[in-house]
């Protein structure tokens, strides 16, 4: 009987090691979501690609710990010292607008997504959500005093470029596809007219483009990732 | 009360796999070939039991030690820029359609032996009932 017992233990922990390793494998693959191609060459640059990519993730991370540091060492070394307090909330106060920090406050979401039914009187293209379309939208929100936006969780500073790269959308050099969530923190009740009768938003709805407006109280924006060099700017003496 | 075990072990490790964080693609690779090498000994672990001489230290050292020595040898192909892994893959596939060849083979064996007994039986019957 024990030796039974004994069997029928290892068996099942063994068991337990091989369905583990075999469900977390096959989810690994599906987050991957790279389609297995016949072609080695190709597997195996896209291969290379995942790695670099997963690399850089955590060389942002360890950026990310670094920077959270430096904060506190600053905060530390300002405490007791009026001069540089007021130093430090300046800063606080640069990054803030500059986005390179996370920030929160009350405003709006917009949802646009690419139209789905095809009504044949349509032309197909107005059903697609273009660069300009985001363009459009983010300077409206501008217009209605928005004091920080994101387009699907990147930040618009003054250096972001928002371009058109075949099916997807460049934004900050990274790319972005359908839908988009478009954030901004403003005062809620003037950026929701942006959905008035006539405005962009009224029209891309006319065209088929699936549009949701959402007020919310606390709308989070991330920071900019990225890195910001200027190279030719000088004060002027 | 071994199928029990066996069943719990399963679903406890979908379970727990399906709520664990996701390994990183840089050992995806590794975590297959595991895979693989412990597939293989689990149909070497069905074959023996059907061939009468399973043994369960040398189950449990071939499940941990393969899988081991699939993923250094996978490591090492790598460093070597040499893909050791296809061979290990060529390897326990070759071996694992080996012992699903001997599980079918003593399945069809029985079976057709209870066909045969069967048909034997029922002519028998059928030879007393002419001979009453």
């Amino acid at each position: 009987m024990t030796n039974k017992k004994k069997t029928s233990l290892v068996l099942g922990i063994m068991c337990f090691a091989l369905t583990l390793g075999i469900v977390v494998q096959l989810r690994t693959v599906k987050n991957t979501n790279s389609t297995v191609s016949q072609n080695y060459e190709e597997n195996n640059l896209r291969a290379e690609v995942l790695k670099y990519k997963e690399r850089y993730e955590n060389k942002y991370k360890d950026l990310e710990k670094a920077q959270a540091e430096l904060e506190k060492v600053r905060e530390k070394a300002t405490q007791n010292n009026g001069e540089l307090e007021e130093a430090e909330n300046q800063i606080k106060q640069a990054n803030k607008i500059n986005g390179t920090t996370e920030v929160t406050g009350p405003g709006i979401i917009i949802t646009l997504t690419d139209g789905k039914s095809i009504p044949t009187t349509l032309n197909p293209n107005d059903l697609i959500v273009h660069y300009l379309d985001i363009l459009s939208v983010v300077n409206e929100l501008k217009n209605a005093g928005a004091e920080a936006i994101s387009v699907n969780d990147q930040r618009i500073v003054n250096t972001t470029g928002i371009s058109c790269s075949g099916n997807i959308i460049d934004i900050n050099g990274e790319r972005v596809g359908s839908p988009f969530v478009i954030k901004a923190i403003g005062l809620p009740e003037y950026l929701a007219n942006l959905s008035r009768p006539g405005g962009y938003l009224e029209k891309m709805k006319d065209d088929g483009v699936d549009v949701k407006t959402e007020k919310s109280n606390s709308v989070t924006i991330p920071k900019y990732t990225g890195v910001m060099t200027f190279k030719y700017l000088k004060n002027v003496e | 009360m071994i199928f029990v075990a066996i069943l719990i072990g399963c679903i406890l490790g979908a379970i727990i796999g399906m709520n664990t964080p996701m390994i990183s693609y840089t050992y995806s690779s590794y975590l297959a070939i595991a895979i693989i090498a412990a597939l293989d000994s689990v149909f070497g672990g069905i074959a023996s039991v059907i061939k009468k001489n399973f043994d369960l230290k040398i189950f449990i050292s071939g499940f941990f030690g393969n899988a081991i020595l699939a993923i250094l040898l996978t490591i090492l192909g790598q460093k070597l820029n040499v893909d050791i892994y296809l061979a290990a893959i060529v390897v326990f596939v070759w071996r694992m359609f080996m012992n699903l060849g001997t599980i079918r083979r003593y399945y069809v064996e029985k079976w057709s032996d209870k066909f045969i007994k069967k048909e034997e039986k029922e002519k028998t019957t059928e030879k007393e009932v002419a001979e009453k």
